[in-house]
């Protein structure tokens, strides 16, 4: 259906860099996108004028229509084009990177979201989803014209969907990440039959196999690979059962369901994430995996220490 | 021997089990539907059309011999405020006409379905919500309430105008609502759902007063009672139920106390006798803070002055 005021996440190139003078792109694309507009219009009211007024009203839906679709399009081309030069100046690549305007690379990203912006606004705004895929493939994104991926927010570049994925309602696909002082970079792939729920969030560098389910509210984490044939549920996504509804014949046993016990499924989910043996375990031997893992804890820092150490001596060594 | 086989045939159903919920979103698009949305789209324009021929042609801009143009410029945000709401009531009404010639082709009802190109209950399932999806865009993007309202009325949802979802996104059929319920920003309602080769289509009711939170989720089926409060950030699964009167919380949603707050408005109680024509006020004790009591005490006032 539509999307609510309050869903709508998109547009969909998400920028933290904002420089005055990238408003150039903007104004530039913006003034190219509107002029066969203008000259489709020109073109239909001295056809029409001449011929009779009451067909000049009979069209003008067609050309209200044809007029936002060229307009798209065309500001599709040209932000094509800009895209092309940018990148022969620098070629966007995968990797962490430092997110300060000093680095290459994040500069280059935000400043080819902002030339990604404006066509991409006009598609998502239009009502129907067409025009939308039709912008992620311009620009780089792998998906067939059958995906639908309308109504959540996809990043822009780095992505590789299969055939036949259903994005959720404000669930939100991404491929570029912000995390203190770092900025990520990382190529994300869906592969078909995909289907992600309602409000969840594939983070950057997810490999996510075929017939795979993400269930609604759940997020992976960066890198994570779900396997094939699994519903993976909860923060961060974890294996809950294997996937057995592409299977045939199966109307009456999901039909013919009784209503769902949540307190158990809470207990279920639980069960997942905290492992019950240490819950039914007594006082002292609690106590005894605790202290275990403080020392494995306490191992792990002075591992993490030792390694700091010697690459400061490195540094000094070359210095 | 028999407990170990049961067990075993409770282990196979807990796999089938829809414990967990997916997405309403249309699987396949296609560009056959366009041809759809244009003849809508054409239609619906040709009052508009109308309207603004009648508009320039009552007030020209140019010649002077009717009104002057600086009345025509005057009302002419008037007039496109009214523009389009007549085009959104001329899409409505159209697809309106659509909807009821395809249901009389095919009756949309609940139950599980193969969702592949063939079966006729998917593929009606997904040209009514192709249908919807211009009319509902519209009554979106206007900022009058009212008319999302009037449009979800039309294509299938019980409810009145005293309910608000405006900030939601909303499945339009097979949705039911009492009075007064409200559904959060950004929550999702739906009826319906796709797991792996199978469509789902089930009721949601929603009794009166009920209240559902921002971001969380209703899946199909779910009955929630009346006074009953969904909070922010939950979910329900499919088939729950959740009991009138309860404050439900997490995901899934469990119960996390009475909703006591739900008995504030019925602090007093006004009984009338038809055939003597008395009146009747009983107190209700009502779990008010200490601070704020002495508003209800007003009240109380204000009707003995009413009795005497």
């Amino acid at each position: 259906m539509s999307v609510p005021v309050s869903l709508r996440v998109g547009p969909m190139a998400s920028t933290v860099l904002a420089k005055k003078r990238y408003l150039l792109f903007y104004i530039f694309l913006i003034w190219i996108s509107f002029l066969p507009v203008l000259l489709e219009f020109w073109i239909y009211w001295r056809v029409f004028t001449e011929i009779s007024p009451t067909y000049f009203y009979i069209f003008l839906p067609f050309l209200i229509f044809t007029q936002y679709v060229t307009m798209v399009l065309t500001s599709l081309i040209f932000s094509k084009m800009c895209l092309e030069l940018v990148k022969r100046i620098h070629e966007p690549q995968e990797g962490i990177f430092l997110r300060d305007v000093s680095d290459k690379d994040y500069r280059y990203w935000s400043l080819r979201n902002i030339i990604k912006r404006w066509p991409v606004w006009l598609a998502h705004k239009f009502p129907f989803p067409f025009l939308d895929n039709l912008c992620f493939k311009m620009f780089g994104v792998k998906t067939t014209f059958s995906n639908s991926l309308f109504e959540g927010w996809v990043d822009t570049e780095f992505i590789e969907f299969g055939e036949n994925v259903v994005v959720g309602q404000a669930a939100i696909i991404q491929s570029a990440m912000i995390l203190g002082d770092f900025f990520i970079l990382k190529k994300t792939f869906i592969k078909d039959n995909v289907r992600l729920g309602v409000h969840s969030i594939v983070m950057p560098g997810t490999h996510i196999e075929k017939n795979c389910v993400l269930a609604a509210k759940s997020v992976t984490t960066v890198d994570q690979e779900l396997e094939e044939n699994w519903i993976y549920v909860g923060v961060p996504a974890k294996k809950y059962k294997k996937n057995h509804f592409f299977e045939d014949d199966l109307e009456k046993v999901i039909g013919n369901q009784q209503r769902v016990d949540a307190r158990k499924l809470r207990e279920k989910y639980e069960e997942i994430y905290l492992k019950q043996k240490h819950r039914d375990a007594g006082i002292i031997e609690r106590m005894r995996i605790k202290q275990e893992k403080k020392e494995r804890e306490e191992k792990r820092l002075e591992k993490s220490a030792k390694k700091q150490r010697e690459k400061q001596k490195k540094r000094e060594t070359e210095q | 021997m028999e407990t170990e086989e049961n067990q075993n045939q409770e282990e196979i159903l807990e796999e089938y089990k829809l414990d967990f919920t997916t997405s309403s979103a249309i699987s396949k698009m296609n560009l056959k539907f366009l041809v759809l949305y244009l003849l809508i789209f054409w239609i619906s324009a040709f009052p508009v059309m109308w309207f603004a021929h009648g508009w320039f042609r009552a007030k020209p801009l140019i010649s002077e011999d009717t009104s002057p143009w600086i009345a025509t410029l005057l009302f002419f945000p008037w007039a496109i405020f009214c523009m389009i709401y007549i085009f959104f009531l001329s899409c409505t009404l159209i697809s309106k006409l659509f909807l009821i010639i395809i249901n009389l082709i095919h009756r949309p009802k609940e139950g599980v379905f193969r969702a592949e190109e063939g079966n006729k209950d998917y593929e009606f399932w997904r040209l009514r919500i192709e249908l919807k999806k211009l009319v509902l865009w519209i009554a979106r993007n206007l900022p009058l309430p009212q008319a999302d309202a009037l449009a979800l009325r039309l294509f299938g949802i019980k409810m009145d105008f005293s309910s608000h979802m405006f900030d939601a996104w909303i499945d339009p059929e097979f949705i039911e609502m009492g009075r007064k319920v409200m559904v959060g920003q950004g929550a999702v309602v739906m009826s319906s759902m796709v797991v792996g080769k199978y469509l789902i289509i089930k009721k949601v009711f929603f009794d009166d007063y009920v209240v559902v939170g921002g971001q969380s989720h209703v899946a199909p089926g779910t009955f929630i009672g009346k006074d009953t409060v969904l909070g922010a950030v939950s979910s329900t699964n499919y088939n729950q139920l959740l009991e009138p009167g309860y404050i439900y919380f997490g995901i899934p949603a469990i119960q996390l106390k009475e909703n006591k707050y739900a008995e504030e408005r019925r602090d007093i109680i006004v009984k009338k006798d038809v055939d003597k024509g008395t009146k009747y006020v009983v107190k209700h004790d009502v779990n008010i803070d200490e601070d704020k009591k002495h508003l209800v005490q007003k009240a109380d006032e204000e009707i003995s002055k009413e009795k005497s």
